[in-house]
């Protein structure tokens, strides 16, 4: 059994009595655990709607999920789901729910009842988990956006997620809090969690072990980030190739040998001095 | 007659309280008609706060050392703020955010409206917006804004602020949240918009990639400073003054540093990726002979 099983999905979202319109359609894949995805298409592709489906915000209007092997369409099992699936989402200043670091990461702890002792230690070790540990006084609104989106995955971490859904987490930030995100993700990913990563930066999905294409509310493409980029559906999915490969094609273009596999800009630096010297 | 004139500008968040906060300081420009400028700056380095000034969004606080003058008018007058209004057009973060009538002509006809033209003046205004921002009037305009895909509202946002047709655009982050087909659609429509619509454009962004191909000049802003105010090549050739002031270089830049490093000869103000590509091409025919 895969940790997410998404068997046959079908959404609609209700537009009047009768009439829904289908924002995921038949949908089917798995998700093991400890896996770092990036979920990418165009606007409107379906990439939020899932993400909803996959946290029991939604649930499925055809066919059915199972995390661990639970089903999201059953009420009694919405707060399991909850644990087990943790959301980020895009905006940093709408998610929190306190004015202090720590009492808005000992939200979610506090809710589910958990002894004090128990809410301080989880507190501790999420905020030590993305580095924020020294704020855990400050004013939340004092913070960057990079340093909320931290405290935002601290909140969820103190739940002890084993899936870490981020829905275009980072596209609000600037490049330094986009990497203090990612360089979290990637460290909590080490540690054991399954990331799901919701973007439209394709560096970011060339740093995912795998990538999900959706297009019009299915699935287009799913593969490694190199089988992605060489896929003759990537334009069709509103996508294009990251920077650094869209280098290597015009050097291509130019009589460099390029290699089809993707490389980073240290990779690329490297193949291009030897083909120089 | 400069687009924007900035003098001795100043603003303090909070003054007199615990969390008073600096936010501009002494910050002097002038923009001159027909410039493509590029703000940019860390998250919380002054550049919203900055903008907000062009339009009168916020108030000078010191009316007696600093000044903003835009296309001649005085922005801390009450008397012209409106018609400032509709010459400095401004696209805030998310516009879609901001759409609210029920059909795509209403909502694009809002601004025009406001500025108390005819009917018929207004109607062409709407066609022309929308025909800019490569929407089709027939197929779109008696919509409802909220059916649209992301990308289109976004477009319909940018063409409620061209139908005002201001001399000034004023852009905040226009490609945050959109896949990359849509970002690239919508940075070629601000490049047709500079050409076509509104002859001097002001674009925030932390997309260095974008600034360094898009703008021709570059304002930075650093903890309320104005740090550097040139072309993009001289800024980003200053490799320590950006990463002193928290930026990222543009792709071609940093892969220019890692090849002179290795001893490959490149010049230090390649900015994009064809001029990078066109370098190393040259260098490789020359190995050749």
């Amino acid at each position: 059994m895969s940790q997410i099983e998404v068997k046959e999905v079908t959404f609609a979202y209700p537009l009047r009595e009768g009439v829904g319109m289908r924002a995921v359609k038949n949908l089917s894949f798995s998700v093991e655990k400890g896996e770092f995805v990036a979920l990418v298409g165009m606007n409107g592709s379906g990439k939020s709607t899932l993400a909803k489906l996959l946290n029991g915000l939604y649930t499925p209007t055809e066919g059915e999920i199972l995390i661990d092997g639970i089903s999201t369409s059953k009420d009694e099992n919405v707060f399991e789901i909850r644990k087990r699936v943790g959301m980020v989402f895009q905006n940093p200043d709408n998610q929190t729910v306190a004015t202090i670091v720590e009492d808005d990461v000992a939200f979610g702890p506090e809710n589910i009842g958990l002894p004090r002792e128990e809410i301080i230690s989880r507190v501790r070790s999420a905020l030590d988990a993305v580095s924020m540990t020294e704020f855990a006084d400050r004013a939340v609104s004092k913070l960057s956006g990079g340093q909320k989106q931290r405290v935002a995955i601290a909140g969820v971490l103190a739940m002890r997620p084993e899936i870490l859904i981020l829905d275009e987490a980072t596209s609000m930030l600037d490049p330094i809090g986009r990497r203090e995100v990612l360089k979290v993700a990637k460290e909590l990913n080490e540690q054991g969690i399954t990331v799901i990563n919701i973007t439209h930066n394709m560096e970011e999905a060339a740093f995912a072990k795998r990538v999900l294409a959706m297009r019009k509310g299915r699935l287009a493409i799913d593969g490694t980030p190199k089988e992605v980029f060489a896929s003759g559906l990537l334009e069709a999915c509103g996508l294009k190739l990251p920077p650094v490969m869209q280098l290597a094609k015009a050097l291509a273009d130019r009589g460099f040998e390029m290699p089809s596999s993707v490389p980073d800009e240290e990779e690329l630096a490297e193949e291009i001095w030897r083909q120089l010297k | 007659m400069a687009a924007i004139e900035i003098k001795n500008l100043n603003f303090v968040y909070s003054a007199g309280t615990p969390f008073e906060k600096h936010a501009l300081k002494d910050i002097n420009l002038t923009i001159e008609e027909g410039s493509f400028v590029g703000v940019v700056g860390a998250t919380g380095s002054g550049k919203s706060t900055l903008i907000q000034h062009l339009n009168g969004l916020i108030k000078l606080q010191d009316k007696k050392h600093s000044s903003v003058f835009v296309n001649g008018m005085d922005a801390s007058k009450r008397a012209t703020l409106k018609k400032l209004r509709f010459e400095v057009g401004m696209v805030f973060q998310y516009p879609e955010y901001q759409l609210f009538a029920d059909t795509v002509a209403k909502d694009i006809a809002f601004g025009p409206k406001n500025m108390k033209l005819s009917k018929e003046e207004i109607d062409a205004r709407v066609a022309r917006a929308l025909e800019v921002v490569g929407l089709d009037y027939d197929k779109i305009a008696s919509r409802s804004p909220f059916d649209l895909s992301g990308g289109e509202k976004r477009r319909v946002a940018i063409a409620g602020v061209i139908a005002m047709q201001p001399k000034i655009l004023v852009l905040d982050e226009p490609v945050a949240g959109l896949d990359p087909i849509g970002r690239e659609e919508i940075l070629a429509l601000i490049k047709k918009l500079h050409e076509e619509v509104s002859p001097t454009v002001i674009l925030v962004s932390h997309n260095m990639d974008d600034i360094a191909v898009l703008a021709d000049r570059i304002v930075a802003i650093s903890d309320g400073r104005l740090v550097a105010d040139c072309s993009p090549k001289e800024f980003f050739a200053d490799r320590q003054l950006v990463k002193d002031i928290g930026l990222d270089l543009p792709m071609a830049a940093r892969i220019t540093d890692a090849l002179v490093q290795k001893g490959v000869p490149l010049s230090a103000d390649i900015v994009s990726l064809t001029e990078l590509a066109d370098a190393l091409s040259a260098l490789k025919e020359g190995a050749h002979v």
